[in-house]
């Protein structure tokens, strides 16, 4: 898989299965949230923008974990791929902290009757959000992208110092948001009925993300090794065939 | 080196005095609001100041070969880095600690927290030439702006800590706790973004 060519052909075979897969998973979680879940009794019918805002923020962490991984491995063992994934994440995972931005903001307007409130975790989201912009302007800056990527890897790197800070900024600091619906070590504090399908929806997203990310990889690739035997081969192929 | 052109460290400290002017300016001479604000005003000044004056600190060295030689010498580059860091924190940032109890005065901060501020500043300030060096190396030969928006989101965690400081001095309670967080951070901060800033020196020469 750390071949170029070898990836290309991997994925496209790969990509179209993993596509419907997260379709499906997407759009079975959110009807199943959207139309079947049961009420809330004190929010009502507004809760349900969790379906779509909670999986969104929790991709918009770990897209970052997993930058900051892949920026360590491409640092260390200045694996190509590593580099191009990292870039190829970074706009992606800026989407997702927009729309949990967004959607989180439409929730707080009725409910905590303001669009936006200094509380610890909004603010460092927010962060989390300039983290990625800076990382994209970063590298449209350097022309060689080789370099670009390595460049990159580096804030990468640095900026997993703040990811903790948002994970725990809920318990320092008591304010509005409420913690995490989700723990690997307890049990959920709400009903079944509602964490099913959200639960569904966390997986839906994060099939879409790998097959966004999978996607972008390839147009990566295809666009830096355009000069290659094997991309031209390729396309003149798939011309003719 | 660096105390031969007297741009070098009077510009920060300029605009550090500057920026800290302009707040009583936009906002209103009133002593009780001015008060309110000084320990966020002083600390906001610092930092930006701070970075700026950082800012260029590579670029010098790169032109007259000097980069070359941290390379080429037989000591680890990332020491190299650190002293030249040190030596940059020692001109611009220990000016800007010292204007800042001018800054105190002026603003009005309330009595007796000139001291967590000065202990927090230090940490500061310090940390921000740290990363400001890891942003200079990363732009290296590119928009000074550039190097700031780098680094800026990075400088947060460096910012909550300082006003979380000053805002237990001023309610009279503990702070040492978020002292030593700071101090925590700088000591990580050193090796690490020294380390940094050398892989991403190394970067610029290929």
């Amino acid at each position: 898989m750390g071949s170029p060519p070898l990836f290309y052909q991997w994925a496209s075979a790969f990509l179209p299965w993993l596509g419907v897969l997260a379709i499906i998973t997407f759009t079975v979680g959110l009807f199943w949230g959207l139309g079947f879940a049961p009420t809330d009794y004190k929010q009502g019918d507004v809760y349900r923008i969790i379906f779509i805002h909670v999986p969104s923020a929790i991709l918009g962490q770990s897209i970052y974990l997993m930058m900051a991984v892949f920026g360590f491995i491409s640092m260390v063992w200045r694996a190509k791929i590593a580099g191009m994934l990292l870039i190829a994440a970074a706009p992606i995972g800026a989407g997702f902290t927009l729309i949990a931005l967004v959607t989180g903001s439409i929730w707080g307007k009725p409910t905590w009757g303001t669009w936006w409130v200094w509380d610890a975790r909004l603010t460092s989201t927010l962060i989390l959000f300039f983290l990625y912009m800076t990382i994209i302007a970063l590298h449209s800056s350097i022309e060689n992208k080789t370099k670009a990527d390595r460049t990159i890897s580096i804030l990468a790197v640095l900026g997993i110092t703040i990811v903790p800070i948002i994970k725990k900024s809920v318990d320092w600091w008591q304010t509005l948001h409420q913690p995490s619906t989700f723990s690997l070590t307890s049990a959920p504090s709400m009903t079944p009925d509602m964490y099913q399908p959200l639960l569904l929806c966390v997986l839906g997203f994060y099939l879409i993300f790998i097959f966004m990310l999978t996607n972008g990889l390839r147009a990566e690739i295809i666009s830096r090794e355009r000069d290659k035997n094997w991309v031209k081969k390729q396309f003149l192929n798939e011309e003719i065939g | 080196m660096a105390f031969r052109k007297s741009a070098t460290y009077l510009t920060p400290l300029i605009f550090f005095l500057v920026v800290i002017t302009f707040f009583p300016l936009a906002l209103g001479p009133q002593q009780s609001l001015l008060s309110a604000l000084a320990p966020g005003v002083i600390w906001i000044s610092a930092l930006l100041a701070s970075l700026l004056a950082v800012e260029g600190i590579f670029s010098e060295d790169q032109r007259d070969g000097t980069l070359d030689q941290y390379f080429l010498s037989n000591e680890p580059a990332f020491l190299l880095v650190f002293a030249k860091v040190l030596c940059h924190w020692l001109v611009c940032g220990a000016p800007i600690l010292l204007a800042s109890i001018f800054g105190s005065m002026i603003l009005y901060l309330p009595d007796g927290v000139l001291i967590p501020l000065l202990f927090s500043l230090f940490m500061g300030t310090f940390f921000m030439s740290l990363l400001g060096a890891l942003g200079a190396a990363l732009s290296l030969g590119k928009s000074a702006i550039l190097s700031a928006v780098i680094v800026l989101p990075f400088s947060i965690p460096t910012l909550l800590m300082g006003t979380a400081i000053m805002a237990s001095a001023i309610n009279g309670q503990d702070y040492s706790g978020y002292l030593s967080i700071m101090g925590a951070m700088l000591a990580i901060g050193i090796p690490g973004l020294c380390i940094l800033t050398v892989e991403a020196i190394l970067l610029s020469y290929e």
